[in-house]
């Protein structure tokens, strides 16, 4: 569990820092998937079970399953949560790719509105 | 009924792209607004198990009156902006439809779910439908105004869906109703409501988090700035109001009252001192957001009945406003406050209408939500009183520069408004007026959203009792 807190807290650091310092459009987006990487970690690590087994379930194995699989439902979140987070990053550079188109650049300084 | 509402508005957004027709989407979301208002007039709370699990396990979509409210403002707005965007969109207008719909959904789904997952599936909907949606226009002020709103909106919905990992973590569940029998007031609740809070309030554009907005709304078609001012601000305090009914509204109240305050001022402050008049009315659309939460966080009965109100009577009046507006520039085609006037009778005196609402000028329906909101600080504080006082004071300075630029202007621009475009602005104008002259009428519709507010046990019982 500590370690996935410490890659935890690296991400999230590593992310934030991106979005805000970097002044590149790209980079900000490669940023803000970093810091959703780090919220699926942690998502994904509240149903861990240390010496679990794969959540599939059969006939003969429910009281098996109950006792030692991990839980399913965090990966089920985390699944739709990455289809998510896909679109949104397509979203991301298809708008980066037209702001170059309108002003040549992809850094944010030689902009009007997002300087800050 | 209520299963296929989000089916019927997301195909016909997919239908619109394959088929081009307009009616097909405003077919779908007038219907989805009749669909609400039936939902309205229903006396006990409605639950609807997807797919037949019992509430714990699946997903639900549990309605009572607070939903209801909200989802009415939505889905009407939604539909006076369909029918007014019918003209005022000359091109690519399918795209712009089948966007619009999306968005609906995302609104609708958010207002309407009971189970906290899901409600970030459709926040997430939301969003992307709206990122789309200020991009649409594709120049250079509705490019930069999309990425910023992207960036922020999407660490917004980060924080959202971290606060539900904790929230997932600490009890095991999901669901609003079972959440709020398992909530304690640890402190690991505490970080994961306001992680939550905190996604909601840049969606209402809370002080903080607001800098996205007013450039959103420069890039966005002027019927978007309607809906972003209106059902996507209420929809923020929707989301708070239903966090805090969960956890129970004991240690959060300073917090909202804070932040409200300093919404309501900072931007009615900022809105004095814009020239471009899209970027004025969003300013003051988070300065009157600022009156809500402020109201809400009283956390009395008064309080919330004020709260709501405002809402229903912000929705009305900025929708007005930015309908008016967007009929001018339709018109003139420029966006500078000093470059407004323009001939038609109807259009001036529904603009000079919804400004003098919009500033809490008695006969009108501003005047009623505003009166009770100082009622309700009086007897908490009579600073915060005298706050709001001010703010109120400000925004009729405001008010009056978009006063004087629409009728004391000395060019003015001849032109026909299309009807589809003035119909919307003579209804909202006619509901302002009516509202303000009998109070009672909207009382009678806030009354049950504060009483299902007040009432947490039957929602409870409501989701988890049928099973």
């Amino acid at each position: 569990m500590l370690e996935t807190l410490v890659t935890g807290a690296l991400l999230s650091v590593i992310g934030i820092y991106c979005v805000i310092a970097k002044k590149n459009l790209v980079k900000k987006m490669i940023g803000l998937g970093i810091f959703t990487n780090f919220i699926h970690l942690m998502l994904i690590s509240t149903g861990f079970r240390e010496g679990g087994i794969a959540p599939i379930i059969i006939r003969e194995n429910v009281g098996f399953f109950a006792a030692y699989s991990v839980d399913p439902l965090p990966q089920a979140l985390v699944l739709t949560s990455i289809v998510i987070q896909l679109s949104v990053t397509a979203l991301g550079l298809s708008i980066a790719i037209l702001a170059f188109r309108h002003f040549n650049t992809l850094d944010t300084e030689k902009m009007n509105k997002l300087k800050g | 009924m209520l299963e296929y509402l989000i089916t019927i508005l997301i195909v016909s957004a997919f239908l619109m792209l394959a088929v081009r027709r307009d009616f097909i989407a405003i077919a779908a979301i007038l219907l989805s607004f009749f669909m609400i208002l039936a939902l309205f007039f229903q006396s006990q709370i409605i639950v609807v198990r997807y797919g037949g699990w019992t509430p714990p396990f699946g997903i639900v979509w549990e309605v009572d009156k607070l939903n209801a409210f909200i989802g009415l403002i939505i889905a009407g707005m939604a539909s006076l902006v369909t029918i007014y965007s019918i003209k005022c969109i000359k091109e690519r207008r399918h795209r712009f439809y089948t966007l619009l719909c999306l968005m609906t959904t995302g609104l609708l789904g958010v207002c309407l779910t009971g189970d906290i997952f899901n409600m970030y599936v459709f926040f997430e909907i939301l969003s992307i439908s709206s990122y789309g949606l200020v991009a649409f226009f594709l120049d250079k002020n509705a490019i930069e105004g999309a990425f910023k709103y992207l960036v922020m909106g999407s660490l917004g919905s980060s924080l959202l869906l971290l606060g539900i990992a904790i929230l997932y973590g600490l009890t095991g569940t999901l669901n609003f109703a079972d959440l709020a029998l398992k909530v304690s007031h640890s402190r690991e609740f505490m970080i994961a409501l306001g992680l939550i809070i905190g996604g909601f309030c840049l969606k209402a554009a809370i002080v903080p988090f607001h800098m996205w907005k007013p450039d959103a709304i420069e890039g966005t078609p002027i019927p978007m700035g309607a809906l972003f001012s209106t059902a996507t601000a209420a929809l923020g305090v929707y989301g708070i109001l239903r966090l805090l009914f969960v956890f129970g509204m004991l240690q959060l109240n300073l917090m909202l009252i804070i932040l409200g305050t300093i919404t309501m001022l900072a931007g009615a402050l900022l809105a004095l001192v814009q020239i471009n008049v899209k970027r004025m009315l969003a300013y003051s659309g988070i300065s009157q957001v600022g009156y809500v939460v402020m109201a809400i966080g009283f956390g009395t009965s008064a309080g919330f009945a004020a709260g709501l109100y405002h809402i229903l009577n912000n929705a009305l009046i900025k929708g007005l406003l930015f309908m008016a507006i967007g009929c001018v520039i339709y018109i003139t085609g420029k966006e500078n406050l000093d470059e407004m006037g323009i001939r038609n009778r109807t259009l001036l005196v529904c603009t000079g209408i919804g400004v003098l609402s919009m500033a809490g000028v008695p006969p009108l329906n501003g005047f009623v939500s505003k009166w009770l909101i100082f009622m309700a600080s009086w007897e908490i504080s009579p600073l915060l009183t005298v706050l709001a006082i001010t703010a109120s004071a400000i925004t009729l300075a405001y008010g009056l520069k978009i006063f004087s630029s629409l009728f004391f202007a000395q060019k003015r621009a001849e032109g026909k408004i299309p009807t589809t475009m003035l119909v919307p602005v003579i209804i909202l104008t006619i509901l302002c007026v009516i509202i303000g002259v009998f109070p009672q009428l909207g009382l009678a519709v806030v009354e049950p959203a504060v009483n299902a507010l007040l009432n947490q046990n039957q929602y409870i019982t409501a989701a988890l009792g049928g099973g």
